[in-house]
């Protein structure tokens, strides 16, 4: 495996080093070693750009990339797929909730009310994985002064939980003024939003 | 620099309690003066190239404002005792054929010896006061038109690298070099409730400047921004300036990009710019007209690529295809 330590260098360096072994000596398996996070995008980008499969590790501000030719003694120049990340930070899932009312299920709705309030004070136990938090329709009077576990929301809040709040529906039940969490969004946002969730769970 | 208490006083329309992209110090009732400095180190190898760069951009911030610029002053840092002053004259030569098309008079400078070259102007223009044209005042529904390509950054990286080819360069360098002149005048023609230019911060960190705090947000359409194809092709090979990353990680929290918007090019629409283009917000119902008529004065690149909304206030949201 050929190594390049291009620690210490500013962009596009490193990028030109780990060039310089893909195109003119057509190395199959490659590990280049950065000391800051724009070099190793910009050498992941490349590899990548030349078919390459890449591994990411962190230590530290230390970053190896290493990557794989993927048809074997001869790169191409076609995209190659999406790199393995195993740092810390992206082996976190990314859950999206969706609450579509102020309530769980249907039949007895102080049952369902209960429920809910119960589910959002619960809803820490996901830990870092819970990403965003969504309200729509009904769901949006949970967010307003007086709802049951706003005081939970607004913790979640500024523990740094995104919770994003439809402002279609605010407006529809003209609640606009007293939303006490959560940013007001709309439906492309929420839509992207499900599309880069991992899971989405909606209630 | 919080915490430092700024001089101003009653005449000052526009200063740095809420930063723009120049100052504006009211006159009378019928004008004001607007000042703004830039300077900045080489961007491309040309030394004449380079100073009607370093005017164009210097100019940019009095045009964004809605200004025309009449005065200007040279900043000049030169390593006088190593290089030859006549790389300094060319510098100085494209700064004022520059000026001269711009039709604005240069009346002074000053510079010093450094060991590395530094141009830029300082410059004042006119507006009439109720004609200024701040970063903030986007109202739900107006139409964001941009009128440069955007990836000049990145570009710029690749010629470092001797990776792009002459004619890429050449067409980066006249596009930098461009004033956003006509873009002002044409405007002024139009119901236009906020401007900016982008420069350093790029695209999305100069939008980001005119929500951040308000309760207006942004729709982006990928698909529409106008950016320079070899921009793409270089940033999918990862000649990436390490500006664009900061700018990126800076506004991460205020930007979503849906999964569909190609990465090369959200790595453009982060990618810090020199003397870029202006973007502006402008009435739903002028916003085709705008463009047509940029494109009618030789601006072919504008484009509407986006609008404001009330209903994702500090937000900017990026897709690829209608907002």
């Amino acid at each position: 495996m050929k190594e390049i330590d291009c620690r210490g260098m500013a962009c596009p360096s490193p990028v030109l080093q780990t060039r310089a072994a893909v195109e003119h000596e057509g190395v199959t398996a490659i590990q280049v070693v950065v000391d800051n996070e724009a070099a190793q995008q910009n050498v992941q980008r490349y590899l990548e750009s030349r078919g390459y499969r890449t591994t990411l590790d962190v230590a530290g501000s230390e970053y190896r990339i290493t990557g794989a030719a993927s048809t074997a003694g001869k790169a191409h120049p076609e995209p190659g797929p999406a790199p393995t990340h195993r740092s810390s930070e992206s082996d976190r899932q990314k859950i999206m909730v969706l609450c579509a009312s102020d309530r769980i299920g249907l039949g007895d709705d102080a049952l369902g009310r209960k429920l809910m309030v119960n589910f959002i004070k619960t809803l820490k136990e996901m830990g870092p994985d819970l990403w965003r938090l969504v309200f729509v329709n009904n769901g949006v009077k949970l967010t307003i002064d007086g709802a049951p576990a706003i005081e939970e929301l607004q913790v979640y809040e500024k523990e740094g939980l995104e919770i994003l709040v439809c402002g279609t529906c605010l407006d529809h039940f003209a609640l606009l003024d007293r939303k006490k969490v959560g940013t007001t969004t709309n439906m492309l946002d929420i839509v992207t939003a499900m599309q880069l969730a991992d899971k989405v769970i909606s209630l | 620099m919080s915490g430092l208490d700024f001089p101003t006083d009653a005449n000052v329309l526009v200063g740095l309690g809420r930063a723009d992209d120049a100052g504006v110090y009211r006159v009378s009732d019928e004008l004001a003066l607007i000042q703004t400095v830039d300077f900045f180190t080489p961007v491309v190898d040309d030394p004449y190239w380079f100073g009607q760069i370093a005017a164009a951009n210097a100019l940019s911030d009095v045009y964004a404002m809605g200004g025309v610029p009449k005065t200007a002053l040279n900043l000049v840092a030169f390593p006088g005792t190593s290089m030859d002053l006549g790389v300094l004259r060319q510098i100085i030569q494209g700064g004022i054929d520059k000026l001269r098309e711009a039709g604005v008079a240069l009346i002074g400078g000053h510079s010093v010896e450094d060991n590395e070259i530094k141009y830029g102007l300082a410059v004042t223009g006119y507006v009439h006061p109720a004609q200024i044209r701040t970063k903030t005042g986007l109202r739900p529904g107006d139409r964001l038109v941009l009128t440069k390509p955007l990836g000049t950054g990145i570009v710029n990286t690749a010629i470092k690298a001797g990776l792009a080819n002459s004619t890429t360069a050449e067409q980066v360098t006249s596009i930098m070099a461009a004033l956003n002149r006509t873009a002002a005048e044409v405007m002024s023609d139009f119901r236009v409730h906020a401007c900016t230019d982008i420069t350093g911060f790029g695209f999305v960190g100069h939008l980001a400047e005119m929500v951040a705090g308000t309760d207006i947000g942004a729709q982006i359409d990928a698909s529409r921004i106008p950016l320079l194809p070899a921009a793409l092709e270089f940033a999918a090979m990862g000649l990436i300036p390490a500006g664009a990353y900061k700018n990126r990680s800076f506004r991460e929290d205020m930007v979503q990009i849906a999964p569909g918007v190609d990465r090369a090019v959200a790595d453009v629409l982060h990618d810090p710019q020199t003397s870029g283009g202006l973007l502006i917000g402008v009435e739903p119902s002028d916003a085709g007209p705008l463009v047509q008529a940029l494109r009618a004065r030789g601006i072919d690149a504008a484009e509407v690529i986006g609008q404001a909304s009330n209903h994702s206030p500090g937000r900017i949201i990026i897709a690829q295809g209608e907002f």
